[in-house]
């Protein structure tokens, strides 16, 4: 293994592979910070260019560009609330209003840092369960990936503002909206009214794109004031505070890592389940949960260092057994066939270096990222301070072009608009918006999973899946957790009240 | 209207929403339904308990506004004087109304003349109108945006653009 773990590294070490590298990460933080598009259209894009040269190269090149994007939608989640993937969704909780509250610097650091530390973690955590993690993903089915998407779920009273019922009220809307379509398992067309652009279902990220970007523009333009008025807020925050704040909370950093890499190990979960898992765990966690969604740089790192760690571990069952862990490992598949290539329990020995070598791609290309990252986040920082006469016209047109170019349907452009006014009327009568998005990424894989589990085991699935059932109570106490601790913290303010 | 009334009428229009999603759902089969359904009925349950928490509950603090400047976590300004609110006039001109046309304004644009020329239109057209900068300015700006959208999805990413209705009905 050790003799692997250098070649692989040397592979890595050309002339070729570095430069390719380099231009990958690059390209990957444009495509990033464009709305709509992620590392799934960065990948397929560069596939065409990716024949006829060394496979570290190739290799540096595709996974350089996805790990790169990682970063590009934390950016324009943080500085704008408007996340350029489903990823990023995670990041505009606590990142958005850390940038109003004039911490962008500090924010956009901790998170780059937070990528890098989780890339780093994921990618060691990975090199070391290689022989251990294929006998536990095939020991998991449908019922476990069910509970797992009722663990995201227990994160809506997080973002309930107040009101739970309005917050559950969003939920329900978000998973009602994610059954448009034909439904995966049935073949029957839901909510579809006839039309043929619905049969596809609501597009993800362009329903993103309306909520957050189209009803933030929508705000401004109202408002009249820039993301951060500079005479009410100063930026008085450091790129070094983010980088020592991702440090000081490295507990958080190594939990949301492993969680990012275990999420990833399973097939078709996705990063931005993860990410929003990764915020489930550091608020239900925190000492003092009622910061988060308020600015806390935690609510940063988390989705940041999980979705670092996630692409170390969607590699394993890609490379193991050919299962691509989310839609970026499907296209690396394409990429393979091209390379000769050939996804099985092979890689996992004889082409042992191969896998190292992407392995060490993910640590220097989210070294190359943060690099980048803290190099230009001073500049960065300044955008949310741009006129909002200048702000609203070119963010909204970007985000309409973005919205178009997600399916290449002109019909896209409508959805989004009307999500931008669901959107801003949610937003007006506190009905959490992470709340919808959340219903709506987790209700598919909730159904599908529901589905699957019932037909192969029947209505009481969890009696035959006992690790289903352990990872029910676990969602029980960990949703029960933080309401449990709430009470008793008003219990002590009242007794406290009660003898002064 | 008032707030309160606002909200009631939200919550009818949501069970409106659930209403309809119930009587859809009776075409479904079982399975399609399995989920749907009860979450439709759940639905009601929530927004009626909500409609009645509204106006029959305990009076909550009065929501702030949309337009309302959060200004809890702002210490002091650039000069290190206190906080202030925004007063009514520095909250722009537009209001509720002209944010929805403008959305609805870009729309009719990329439907109308494609999707590139209304990045050019409705830029220079907002740069203008709201008098941000010169015409030439403005021109220079939204040309400047519109070639930079251009090439990176047109020529980068190889995105296929929209040309319009007008282009359709000229051809």
């Amino acid at each position: 293994m050790i003799d692997a773990i250098g070649a692989g590294l040397l592979a890595l070490l050309t002339p070729q592979a570095l430069l390719f590298m380099f231009l990958g990460v690059v390209y990957g933080l444009v495509i990033g910070i464009l709305p709509g598009l992620g590392g799934v259209v960065a990948m397929a894009l560069l596939l065409p260019f990716t024949y006829g040269f060394e496979t570290a190269a190739t290799l540096a090149l595709l996974l350089g560009a996805h790990i790169a994007t990682i970063w590009g939608d934390s950016v324009t989640s943080i500085l704008f609330s408007v996340p350029g993937s489903a990823k990023g969704l995670a990041l505009c909780f606590d990142g958005y209003p850390m940038t109003k509250q004039g911490k962008a610097k500090r924010a956009l650091a901790a998170s780059a840092t937070g990528a890098l530390m989780g890339g780093i973690i994921g990618a060691i955590f990975l090199a070391l369960c290689i022989p251990l993690i294929r006998p536990v993903i095939l020991a998991l089915g449908p019922s476990e990936y069910l509970m797992m998407a009722l663990w995201g779920l227990t994160v809506i009273a997080t973002f309930s503002e107040g009101s739970l019922m309005k917050g559950m009220t969003a939920s329900v809307l978000g998973i009602l909206v994610a059954f448009v379509g034909m439904d995966v398992v049935t073949a029957t067309p839901r909510f579809t009214f006839g039309s043929e652009f619905l049969m596809d279902g609501i597009s993800f990220p362009v329903a993103m794109i309306g909520l957050f970007a189209v009803s933030e523009m929508m705000k401004m333009s109202i408002r009249g004031t820039p993301i951060i008025d500079r005479s009410l807020v100063t930026e008085d925050s450091t790129v070094w505070q983010g980088v020592c704040d991702a440090f000081r909370h490295w507990w958080l950093v190594v939990r949301s890592s492993l969680l990012g890499l275990w999420i990833g190990v399973l097939p078709g979960v996705g990063a931005s389940v993860a990410g929003l898992a990764a915020y489930a765990q550091a608020v239900q966690t925190s000492k003092s949960p009622e910061r988060f969604g308020k600015g806390a740089v935690e609510g940063v790192i988390a989705p940041d260092a999980t979705m670092g760690a996630n692409e170390g571990g969607g590699l394993m069952p890609t490379l193991a057994f050919g299962i691509p862990g989310g839609e970026s490992m499907a296209i690396l598949l394409v990429a393979f066939i091209g390379l000769g290539i050939v996804p099985g329990p092979d890689m996992l020995t004889k082409n042992l270096d191969v896998v190292f070598s992407m392995v060490w791609i993910i640590v220097l290309a989210n070294i190359v990222v943060t690099v980048i990252g803290l190099g230009i986040t001073p500049w960065l920082a300044r955008l949310p301070s741009l006129q909002a006469n200048l702000m609203v016209p070119m963010v909204l047109s970007v985000c309409f072009v973005g919205a178009y170019a997600t399916r290449g349907r002109i019909e896209d452009v409508v959805v989004a608009a009307v999500f931008g006014v669901v959107g801003y009327l949610m937003d007006k009568y506190r009905y959490s918006r992470a709340n919808f998005v959340i219903g709506m990424v987790l209700a598919v894989m909730i159904e599908r999973n529901l589905h699957i589990s019932i037909n192969l085991y029947g209505a009481d699935f969890l009696l035959d899946r006992p690790i289903a059932l352990a990872m029910l109570i676990f969602v029980v106490v960990t949703a029960a957790l933080p309401l449990w601790r709430q009470y008793r913290r008003k219990r002590a303010l009242l007794q406290a009240g009660g003898a002064a | 209207m008032s707030r309160h009334a606002q909200e009631n009428l939200v919550s009818v229009m949501l069970l409106l929403l659930y209403g309809v999603v119930l009587y859809l759902c009776q075409d479904f089969g079982p399975r399609a339904r399995l989920i749907p359904l009860p979450l439709a009925v759940f639905g009601i349950l929530l927004t009626l308990a909500q409609l009645g928490w509204h106006n029959f509950g305990r009076e909550e603090s009065p929501p702030p506004e949309m337009i309302h400047v959060d200004t809890s976590a702002i210490a002091a300004t650039a000069e290190g004087q206190p906080r202030t609110e925004r007063t009514e006039e520095q909250l722009g001109q537009w209001g509720e109304a002209g944010a929805y046309s403008i959305v609805a304004l870009l729309i009719g644009l990329v439907f109308a003349v494609g999707i590139f020329p209304a990045v050019f239109l409705f830029t220079a057209a907002y740069l203008i109108l709201t008098r941000y900068c010169t015409v030439i300015r403005g021109l220079s700006y939204s040309t400047a945006l519109t070639v930079c959208v251009y090439l990176l999805f047109v020529k980068a990413l190889e995105m296929q653009p929209y040309h319009g209705l007008l282009a359709g009905w000229m051809s």
